[in-house]
């Protein structure tokens, strides 16, 4: 991820907490609802937003590294052993397949896939340089603001550390070949230069941070000016409100009733 | 701010000791900035310049960093160091807003965490809490002062070297410090961009601010100084137990040019690293290869000074006459004695061909229909030969590293063809081709990924010459670079001319057939460019082809059999 200005700039800008919120929410329902329905109607709006922002192509396959183990795992957790279940499929020994696991599994998956395709959209579209002034706008300590910062921008900066490392190794001889063993065996050698090589760039670092006065306490101002119009402000609330509702409902309508507390 | 209300500095170095170690890296030095003054601190690499900067700024903190025993004086403020506990303590936020430093790695001043230029000017300025509205003129105001004010729009990974040393400085500088000090500022810098930096230099002298050059050239710029100051760190290596630095010799420029202090420090000679005067050469820079006179302009040039055999008639391949870039340069040979003579030709086919070679970076260089501006290599024909030491030049930018990254595959041509000792390396890897080229990288921090220096050396050669062989391989490397004794030391902790020079062992301990040095001179201080020039000197009298890619093109034409230009893409003989 860059952290530069964005190609659609054009469009009116959302505040980053503004993203930050509705994606929040979108996740907070979703789960609050546990229906499968809406579940997958906000994972196919996430998709069909992310293609709209064309950020389709880093989030389906960010979104397929999480859930597939995830959503396998589900499926033989509940779909194999799901001791309610009721309605046998099939069955070997201990192993069930009911209808009732499949189902849960179905609903757990899905509920999963909305709540992780939420969050990755949000992750590939805000403006990290925005999120991080708009965070020290309210008085959260800059240091998180930068740690932020760092994570997000720290994969590219891996990359291309990463990628210099190969070429003084493969000037020196090591031969890399297309094979997946032949990748990962030559993956072995860079690690140990890579983690040096970032702790070495954080120590060089940290000094000139400290010259700059990232260390000291005390208020702090933005030269980034992140706009927040009131529309936005009363999205959020509302849509906070929204979710506080949706979890509420969910205490209530789950409370064991007749249950002496 | 006017000269009068600016403050001085000064700093008394009994010793400084990094903790872990047994001996002072600094000691005896005593050096004070005077508001509008210029200060030189001259020395090699490794005699503690950069530690001396980093103290006098408050990066590297007493007690923290290591033991400190002196005292620095900043206006009315004293500090007493005497390597006790309760010796006092730099705020570097604080120190820095009146002394800044910008360190010899441009890139490292920055937060990295910034969009643009201008957001990370003003970082400094947040930290401190200034108001949104000074933030924009302070930020206007620097900008202009380091002319970035174009650039204030842009990513700052995306600048270049120049404009990320003048981006650096503006950092530095937008908290309006009294003192500035610059650790080696030209580095690596074409001419065009050492001469921005020069003249930002002179106007913050000009409005009062105090600057301390440390740097291992005496150059043009150290010439302006008022004062110079000579470090001698002797050989020191962090982590070996030698010596530290220390002051050798002070005075006016015009007292100290041309003294045996400087020369011993291994401090460059005026003219630049290739241009060796009479009176610059030390002891250890003579021999083969190195040239004592100054340049010899062009009119000097007489034919019966080029020596037959530096000459190879065989070197004129049919195929490398399209762009003229073949035969040796008459002016390269005249500027006697130049490097040791071509070996007589043999039957066998040139160390490096390039034919037609075409490249150009983009989303996909191979995709037909590219416009020709937008192409780094244009059709580039070059034969080099066993033994011949070719030198391309042109400016920052101009292609010349990507040309190099061709020669072992790093790079692939999206047109013509790279033969390696006779045959063709399409499709060949790096690591394949790597047995017969040896590159060195631009910036040895991208070459070096070892734990000691040894390992680094020895990196790869049990698959060249066998487990037994390796070991002696690495160390008779080392030792023709000058690095014996620092084998076990962690390559970060070398002085930059140190970490260039085991890079380049690196290279030399695979015995390639052809040496591809790219910018092999910068960061070199005086005995690293003897240790450099002796190494190529020795490679190209076994056998070996060197093509070196250098902007000093005073160097270039001293220390090569042709010098070639490489401008708009293509190679042409200058």
């Amino acid at each position: 991820m860059t952290l530069g200005h964005r190609d659609y700039d054009m469009r009116p800008p959302l505040h980053p907490f503004t993203a930050l919120t509705a994606a929040a929410c979108a996740a907070v329902v979703t789960t609050a609802a546990a229906y499968s329905p809406l579940s997958v109607a906000v994972a196919l709006a996430a998709v069909f937003l992310a293609v709209r922002r064309g950020v389709a192509g880093r989030v389906l396959p960010a979104a397929a590294v999480i859930l597939a183990p995830l959503c396998l795992s589900l499926l033989v957790l509940h779909g194999l052993f799901f001791p309610e279940g009721q309605t046998v499929l099939a069955q070997w020994g201990p192993a069930r397949v009911t209808a009732e696991g499949l189902g849960f599994a179905l609903e757990l998956g899905t509920r999963n896939t909305a709540c992780v395709l939420v969050f990755l959209l949000f992750s590939f579209t805000v403006s990290v340089p925005d999120l991080v002034s708009a965070l020290a706008g309210r008085r959260i300590p800059p240091q998180f603001g930068f740690v932020l910062a760092s994570t997000l921008t720290l994969v590219p900066a891996v990359a291309v550390r990463l990628d210099r490392i190969r070429q003084a190794q493969e000037t020196r001889g090591m031969v890399v070949r297309r094979g997946l063993l032949s990748r990962l065996g030559a993956l072995r050698l860079q690690m140990v230069p890579l983690v040096l090589a970032l702790i070495d760039d954080a120590g060089s670092r940290a000094q000139a941070l400290d010259a700059r006065g990232f260390g000291s306490r005390g208020p702090r101002t933005s030269y980034r000016e992140v706009a927040d119009p009131p529309a936005q402000r009363r999205f959020r609330a509302a849509a906070l409100l929204f979710a506080a509702a949706a979890v509420v409902w969910r205490i209530v309508a789950s409370w064991p009733v007749g249950v002496p507390s | 701010m006017t000269a009068t209300t600016r403050t001085a500095l000064q700093i008394r170095i009994e010793a400084f000791t990094f903790h872990g170690e047994n001996t002072p890296v600094l000691s005896g030095a005593t050096v004070s900035v005077a508001p509008g003054s210029l200060t030189a601190v001259l020395g090699g690499s490794g005699s503690g310049k950069s530690t001396l900067g980093k103290l006098m700024a408050g990066w590297l903190w007493a007690g923290h960093a290591g033991e400190f025993r002196g005292s620095l004086e900043l206006g009315d403020t004293l500090l007493e160091f005497r390597g006790a506990p309760d010796d006092p303590r730099i705020n570097p936020a604080e120190w820095s807003r009146r002394v800044a430093f910008v360190p010899q790695d441009a890139a490292a001043m920055l937060s990295s965490v910034r969009a643009t230029v201008a957001e990370e000017l003003a970082f400094g300025l947040e930290n401190r809490a200034t108001p949104r509205d000074d933030m924009l003129r302070a930020v206007e105001r620097t900008a202009a002062r380091t002319g970035l004010s174009d650039l204030l729009d842009r990513d700052p990974a995306t600048l270049s070297g120049g404009e990320l040393r003048r981006l650096a400085m503006g950092c530095a500088v937008i908290t309006e410090p009294d003192i500035l000090i610059l650790d080696e500022p030209l580095a690596s810098l074409d001419a065009a961009g050492a001469a921005q930096v020069e003249d930002l230099i002179r106007s913050l002298r000009g409005a009062g601010t105090g600057v301390v050059l440390l740097s291992q050239a005496a150059d043009g710029l150290a010439a302006e100084a008022t004062h110079w100051i000579v470090l001698d760190g002797g050989r020191t290596v962090r982590g070996t137990g030698l010596d530290g630095g220390t002051v050798t010799a002070a005075g006016t420029p015009a007292q100290l040019a041309g003294s045996a202090e400087l020369q011993r420090a291994g401090v460059i000679g005026i003219r630049g690293p290739g241009v060796v005067g009479p009176g610059d050469v030390s002891p250890a820079a003579t021999g083969p290869g190195v040239v004592g006179p100054s340049v010899v302009g062009p009119s000097s040039i007489r034919p019966s000074a080029i020596r037959p055999s530096a000459i190879r008639p065989s070197a004129i391949r049919p195929s490398a006459i399209r762009t003229s870039v073949v035969g040796p340069n008459p002016a390269a040979g005249a500027r006697s004695p130049g490097p040791v003579p071509v070996p007589a030709p043999g039957p066998g086919p040139g160390s490096l061909e390039l034919r037609g070679v075409g490249f150009g970076y983009g989303a996909d260089a191979r995709r037909r229909g590219v416009p020709a501006q937008a192409r780094v290599l244009r059709d580039v024909d070059l034969a080099v030969n066993p033994g011949e030491i070719i030198a391309v030049t042109g400016p920052n930018g101009a292609g010349k590293s990507t040309l190099l990254r061709h020669f072992n595959g790093l790079l692939r041509p999206s047109e013509g063809d790279v033969r390696v000792c006779g045959r063709s390396i399409a499709g060949v890897p790096v690591g394949t081709v790597a047995a017969s080229i040896g590159l060195l990288f631009q910036h040895p921090r991208d070459q070096l990924f070892e734990r000691t220096v040894l390992r680094e050396a020895a990196f790869g050669l049990r698959q060249l010459f066998g487990k037994a062989e390796a070991e002696g391989k690495a160390r008779a490397a080392l030792a023709a670079v000058g690095l014996s004794g620092t084998e076990a030391a962690h390559p970060a902790d070398l002085s930059a001319s140190r970490q260039r020079l085991l890079a380049l062992a690196t290279v030399l301990a695979r015995e390639p057939a052809v040496l591809a040095l790219d910018e092999p001179t910068v960061g070199l201080d005086q005995h690293g460019l003897a240790a450099l020039q002796s190494a190529v000197v020795r490679a190209a009298a076994t056998g070996t082809a060197v093509v070196m890619v250098t902007h000093d093109l005073a160097y270039a034409r001293m220390n090569a059999h042709r010098v070639l230009e490489l401008k708009d893409g293509q190679l042409s003989r200058i």
